[in-house]
């Protein structure tokens, strides 16, 4: 029982700071732009398969996990300037259709490309095996997943609310006009955040690429995780999508224990619950609107 | 694929607009976007391509195909086999992959008795239980074949205790039911069940439970994307040191083996296809000339389903009922080995393969361990003869 516990909480947490990867883009992306991203998924996938075309290209994991974010960067910056620039200002439903079409277009060329079938990048041989944790056998390359995750994610979260850029991105989401006004290029701002955005969840795709299948269908099951960690820690909340990936982790491994097929029904009580109690989510500023 | 359905529909028209034309026309009823595409782009490879190696004509006729995309959905499987029957005047229905449409179809097939059905894909029992009908034909397998036979085979050569995990829907459920079934008959024990949604990409909250239970095998049934997950943790998991992974082929096959990669050496399987045959061979060359990948089962299911058309149009012409006689108890050469349609059901009756994943040239490979010969199907109460 004990040892159920102590590996569906590491579970949890690996799970946790890796949703995290993905749903800090989505936040960052709907906190500054407004725009609510539904083609944040399929970066997230297109990490993974160019992540595969590079591990096979140049045979390292390392070299994947370092260029597949900057090719999705890139990919991510062509997305937000030809197609969601234009359309700033307007109904959100635009983004929404968008960005959903995005998605679908994408799934399409991966298709195409890559085929239906399931693929995966090679884990590095350096972490292949598993390792004792207390009374757990825990695989080294999860281990490693959670470590990397963690780091990242805590010098992000360092980096905005110390920095300079930091406090350029936290102010420009919090008021646009004013920093507009202060002789900011908003634009490129915006640019820089949707590109990150897309490189974060990139990592994402790599990481979990190398343990779980990379197919064509892997976009659309993460984005409805990644929107309720959004919604639940509160919209635009770095800190809030944080706590609340680390939260749905742990509630989508402690539900396995108790009853696998009900997990979906946790999630979405869990949500249910939070914007009852709280309405803005956990860390949302309703007041600053 | 959207330019081959669009070649398919006009090719479709063409055939209605010409009455009592001598060409025959084929209709896919085959998911060709979304998970199941691999599946159907599969079959409709092998089938052609057996059309291909009779020139395009089967019994001096031309073929005309027209791809109607079920997308996996019950309604959008009924409507579509409809039309194909209704307004292209299909001569024969090739599909589906998923049986919930196939079910579905069946009131359809019947009420126009116009055109025989290659089930080329849908396994589940039910299909024949419920529907027990002279027009459908199964080209593919059934659910309990690909699970019931392996069970003695397990408890004979790997273990008389067992968990068993499966994707919790219709397939699992019926695999589960019949391996367990048995497996008990058999003399071995059941020790605990594992039971994970479908679509689970991360298997790990399951692998305590697995590795709890004690067992010292393992009987699954996971597809696709499922498949590949579900093996590479139980790997990096270190189960493998534990306890002898068996379950049906669809968990270790040719789709899913490239990405399961080492972590899929040394598990067993059961199947009616195994690549590696030397029956198989031929077809496995001439395929991988045209796709450049190595057939999978669902390709095989296809290139069947065409020989079953050409046997049923030659000694039957057009005539749905004709084409039903023909085929009844009908043997076919078929590349995965010894298959007749059984009298009652129609069902196949075929050899079954004990499959152990070894490490071969270019990665991972099945290696045929033993062949349970034509393997008799239960008739679940259908008799058509």
């Amino acid at each position: 029982m004990l040892e159920s516990l102590l590996r569906a909480t590491l579970l949890g947490l690996q799970l946790g700071v890796t949703l995290a990867l993905i749903a800090a883009g989505l936040t960052l992306i709907f906190g500054m732009m407004d725009v609510i991203n539904f083609a944040h998924g399929a970066l997230y996938m297109l990490g993974a398969y160019i992540g595969l075309v590079i591990a096979d290209l140049l045979g390292s994991f390392w070299l994947a996990l370092l260029l597949a974010p900057l090719v999705v960067g890139v990919i991510g910056a062509g997305i937000e300037i030809f197609s969601l620039r234009p359309l700033y200002g307007r109904n959100p439903l635009y983004h929404i259709l968008l960005t959903f079409g995005l998605a679908i277009m994408a799934q399409g060329i991966i298709v195409e490309i890559w085929g239906a079938r399931s693929r995966r990048i090679p884990a590095p041989e350096l972490l292949s095996g598993s390792v004792s944790v207390g009374p757990v056998t825990y695989p080294v390359y999860w281990l490693f997943v959670l470590a990397f995750s963690t780091i990242l994610i805590g010098t992000i979260w360092i980096a905005i609310e110390r920095s300079d850029l930091g406090i350029l991105m936290r102010a420009s989401a919090h008021d646009t006009e004013m920093v507009d006004a202060l002789g900011v290029d908003v634009k490129k701002v915006f640019t820089a955040v949707f590109v990150f955005g897309a490189a974060l969840a990139a990592i994402a795709g790599v990481l979990l690429g190398a343990s779980r299948s990379v197919h064509p269908g892997m976009g659309f099951g993460v984005i409805i995780e990644a929107f309720v960690i959004v919604v639940i820690g509160g919209l635009g909340s770095f800190k809030g999508a944080i706590y609340a990936a680390l939260l749905i982790g742990l509630v989508i491994a402690y539900g396995a224990l108790i009853a696998p097929a009900l997990t979906d029904l946790f999630i979405f009580t869990l949500m249910a619950a939070v914007l009852i109690i709280k309405p803005s989510g956990l860390f949302g500023a309703t007041e600053a609107a | 694929m959207q330019t081959s359905a669009l070649l398919g529909t006009t090719a479709g028209i063409a055939g209605c607009l010409g009455e009592g034309d001598d060409t025959l026309t084929v209709g896919y009823v085959l998911p060709f976007t979304g998970v199941y595409s691999l599946l159907g782009d599969s079959i409709v490879n092998g089938f052609e391509m057996y059309v291909d190696e009779q020139g395009g004509e089967i019994d001096g006729q031309e073929v005309e195909f027209v791809s109607r995309d079920t997308e996996a959905d019950t309604d959008t499987g009924v409507s579509v086999a409809r039309e194909l029957l209704v307004e292209a005047g299909a001569d024969v229905l090739v599909g589906p992959v998923s049986s919930a449409v196939a079910i579905a179809m069946m009131q359809t097939v019947e009420n126009e008795s116009s055109a025989i059905w290659l089930n080329a894909n849908a396994g589940d029992y039910r299909v024949v239980q419920d529907g027990c009908l002279p027009y459908h034909f199964r080209t593919s397998f059934n659910d309990w074949q690909t699970s019931a036979p392996l069970a003695p085979w397990v408890y004979e050569n790997v273990a008389d205790n067992i968990v068993l995990t499966y994707a919790d829907y219709a397939f699992g459920q019926n695999s589960r039911d019949f391996f367990a079934e048995a497996f008990e008959e058999a003399g071995g024990e059941v020790v605990d069940e594992v039971t994970v949604p479908l679509g689970t990409d991360d298997f790990s909250p399951y692998m305590g439970d697995i590795e709890g239970s004690g067992a010292d095998a393992v009987y699954s049934f996971f597809a696709g994307s499922d498949a590949v997950n579900y093996i590479t943790q139980f790997h990096e998991f270190g189960l493998d040191e534990e306890m002898v992974q068996t379950g049906s082929g669809f968990l270790l096959d040719e789709d899913s083996l490239p990405a399961q990669g080492n972590a899929a050496v040394g598990k067993y399987s059961l199947l009616h296809y195994a690549s590696n045959h030397e029956r198989t061979q031929e077809f496995v060359e001439s395929y991988r000339e045209e796709h450049d990948e190595t057939p999978n089962v669902y390709a095989c299911q296809g290139y069947d389903s065409a020989q079953a058309f050409e046997l049923a149009v030659t000694e039957g012409g057009t005539d749905p009922d004709a084409m039903v006689e023909a085929l009844r108890g009908a043997e076919i050469d078929s590349p995965r080995g010894d298959f007749s349609f059984h009298p009652e059901t129609n069902d196949p009756v075929q050899d079954m393969y004990v499959r152990e994943v070894v490490e071969g040239e270019d990665g991972p490979e099945n290696e045929i361990v033993e062949t349970l010969e034509t393997v008799e199907p239960p008739t679940w109460g259908c008799s058509l003869d």
